[in-house]
């Protein structure tokens, strides 16, 4: 289907953002967090310090090269230690998310959306709840698509809302994604409401790899 | 393809008057109507500022400018006389948010797309009037506020309060309207004064999947989340005397509420699951667009049918939820004031879709042809004495409601003649966003939102902070300069404006 679509109707990302020289990255950091910062006087710090350890369980192996100092600009909307962050979009949000391989990246992208919602910091855990996902789709995007779905389902039904969440299978010959999520239960009286997620769309989506890194651009109906 | 410059691409849009652009053909492959949109010189510099920057990044990152998407439904196939953006254009998924675009029925190629009609389907506004007056509130304006954010589930995760089962769901998505009357949560005369009398006649509910009626069953009757608010308005001014005294309103100062929902999670995943099965479709019937997005199938096809029969489930269960609601107002109301709905005179004025693809009769050059309307982000608005409109609105023409942002005036306009017409009898929704969500949220201060709310006296309850900013006025276009295009370009006429005394959101 994608590459029915002529060149102008679907405009692909080559290069995502620039990304500035290695010398000024270090000049890049100070302002980085700033715009949440300010939006959110006294939230930011605890947030930053809480997810990253939330994450780094669901990430070990941390991406090459992206360790806090090494962060690139263009992700530079991210909360320390998130592997994702919210781009501009008039009417909805697009999230971006990256990880060492694509399971990490597909997973950093569910976890966007769950953040949305509710900051996912403040779920606890709740073992009985722990769950897996299963999706099929018939090629990369519409496993991807089926796999956000899947997750907003359950969101909209059992009110689940995932604090880690761990793609274990993803296969490329039968379309088939598995993944395992440990988080609880959303409710209106414990937790911080962000906004409600309608929908996952195939609007400017891209699956972008190389063989150190992965990252995805998924834009939600808000 | 070479990308075009931002001049070369002007070059395809032409003016006929100060409110009206034509986009002519060749602007995007394949138009088979011209596109035409209205806007004043305001509006004009946002919508080029978003086809500038389309130009400057060439072929690389970000999504399509509104004025791209409404050519590229003007290429869809079955379209006739040409693809209308209204004043609230932006950019949305596959139609632009502000598009009408009617397809022939009687063409065997034409189709529908979920897309021109969008995720949040019969999203919708109603207004519902009182006996009382500013003064008479004011004294009680928190504890109101408090009553409805009490009475009324809003926000990420609500759950409904009216008791439903699976098999109430079911008999919802049927009858619509009827079943809230049925069960009581809805008055008789409240039908009357409703688009398509609260019931789409199509509806299936076996067309829809048993994915959209679990994400329903527990939303049925809440609020949601986003650009959804229930508030208490007060009439601020009277364009039209007797167009407005038709509608029970009569004075500055007569206080109103207004509330803006959709079909939850219902009518979202009627539209995912319609898009996965498009897909499909598309493939098999070799249907040709220019973008991904827009998908569609024949009107006369499987897909096509079945999706136009789930989408008139997904509308009826929006009309049912804003019942809900209503219900749940009129009791906030009554428990504050001591005195009956009734007593209180609060009666629907009008309940209007804006988002909703229906099938209606129009002349086409001069002949009436039975076509597929899509609406995505516009608001039907009949002359007056068209059949399809209540018999107390005959004279004044279609009570057309406007709901502005957070903080600013709503309006309620009338349908007119000429904006059937022109414009397959649509006009503007409201302010339509200017700022994205996430620059909101970065360049705007949820404290100064919050202050500048309550020094223009304005009440507000809303689940989630972060909303305030993302939601804040100055996210959005400014909903009067909306209104006055429209009214000058003679598509709606200006009959009431409200402003907001309170406001109750996700």
């Amino acid at each position: 289907m994608v590459a029915e679509a002529p060149e102008y109707a679907l405009p692909q990302r080559q290069v995502v953002r620039r990304r500035r020289p290695r010398g000024q990255r270090a000049a890049a950091e100070s302002p980085r967090k700033r715009p949440l910062d300010e939006a959110f006087p006294g939230e930011a710090e605890g947030r930053g310090g809480e997810e990253g350890a939330a994450l780094k369980i669901d990430a070990p192996a941390t991406a090459a090269g992206t360790g806090a100092e090494a962060l690139p600009e263009y992700r530079s909307q991210a909360i320390k230690g998130q592997k994702f962050e919210y781009l501009d979009h008039t009417a909805d949000v697009q999230c971006h998310a990256w990880g060492a391989d694509l399971p990490e990246a597909f997973a950093n992208v569910g976890l966007a959306m769950y953040n949305y919602m509710t900051p996912i910091k403040g779920i606890t855990v709740d073992e009985s709840l722990s769950r897996s996902f299963e999706a099929e789709g018939h090629d990369l995007q519409s496993l991807l698509f089926n796999f956000m779905d899947e997750l907003l389902f359950v969101f909209h039904t059992e009110f689940f809302v995932a604090r880690r969440l761990r793609v274990t299978k993803l296969d490329r010959e039968s379309w088939t994604i598995e993944a395992k999520a440990e988080g609880g239960k959303f409710s209106r009286d414990l937790h911080e409401c962000g906004t409600e997620v309608k929908a996952i769309t195939y609007s400017a989506m891209q699956i972008l790899e190389s063989p150190t890194e992965a990252e995805v651009f998924v834009i939600v109906d808000i | 393809m070479a990308a075009r410059t931002f001049e070369e691409e002007k070059g395809y849009i032409s003016k006929e008057t100060n409110e009206k652009y034509w986009v002519n053909e060749g602007f995007v492959p394949n138009m088979k109507v011209p596109g035409v949109f209205y806007v004043n010189d305001g509006l004009r510099s946002l919508l080029d500022e978003e086809l500038q920057n389309y130009c400057d990044r060439g072929n690389v990152g970000g999504f399509l400018p509104a004025v791209k998407q409404l050519a590229n439904v003007a290429a869809l196939p079955g379209i006739v006389g040409k693809s209308i953006a209204l004043p609230d254009v932006h950019s949305g998924y596959g139609f632009a948010i502000g598009n009408v675009a009617a397809m022939d029925m009687s063409d065997p190629e034409a189709v529908v797309s979920p897309g021109g009609v969008g995720f949040d389907i019969n999203c919708g506004v109603r207004l519902i009037r009182t006996n009382l007056t500013e003064d008479q509130v004011r004294p009680v304006q928190e504890e109101l506020a408090q009553a409805l954010f009490d009475h009324i589930p809003v926000g990420v995760g609500s759950q409904g309060i009216i008791p439903t089962t699976a098999k109430d769901l079911e008999e919802a998505l049927e009858m619509g309207m009827d079943w809230s009357v049925r069960e009581g949560y809805s008055w008789v005369e409240d039908k009357e004064h409703c688009e398509e009398y609260g019931r789409m006649l199509n509806a299936d509910p076996s067309k829809v999947s048993k994915r959209a009626k679990k994400r329903g069953l527990p939303q049925m009757g809440t609020l949601g989340a986003g650009n959804h608010y229930a508030e208490i308005q007060v009439v601020e001014e009277i364009f039209d005397t007797a167009a407005a005294s038709r509608m029970g309103i009569n004075r500055v100062g007569q206080i109103c509420i207004m509330i803006h929902s959709g079909s939850r999670g219902l009518g979202h995943q009627v539209a995912t699951d319609a898009l996965t099965s498009m897909e499909k479709a598309m493939s098999r019937d070799g249907i040709k667009t220019n973008d991904r997005q827009l998908a569609c199938a024949r009107i006369s096809s499987e897909e096509g049918q079945n999706y136009l029969a789930a989408m008139a489930c997904a509308a009826n269960y929006a009309w049912v939820n804003r019942c809900s609601m209503t219900f749940l107002a009129r009791q906030a109301f009554a428990k504050v004031f001591k005195k009956n709905p009734d007593e209180l005179d609060m009666h629907l004025v009008y309940d209007v879709s804006h988002n909703i693809a229906k099938i209606e009769e129009h002349l086409v050059d001069g002949e009436i042809k039975q076509l597929l309307v899509h609406r995505k982000g516009s608001t039907r608005a009949f002359p007056p004495h068209h059949p399809l409109i209540p018999v107390d609105y005959q004279f004044t023409g279609q009570p057309v409601l406007i709901g502005g942002t957070m903080g600013t005036c709503s309006y309620v306009l009338t349908g007119t003649k000429q904006g059937m017409t022109e414009t397959f009898g649509s006009t503007c929704h409201g302010a339509g966003r200017a700022r994205s969500r996430s620059n909101a949220r970065n360049k705007l201060d949820y404290e100064q939102v919050l202050h500048s709310l309550k020094s223009k006296g304005i009440s507000i309850r809303v689940a989630s902070p972060k909303l305030v900013m993302e939601e804040a006025p100055e996210s959005y276009k400014d909903v009067t300069q909306v209104v006055d295009t429209c009214h000058a370009a003679g598509i709606s006429k200006k009959c009431v404006k409200l402003r907001p005394l309170a406001v109750v959101k996700g």
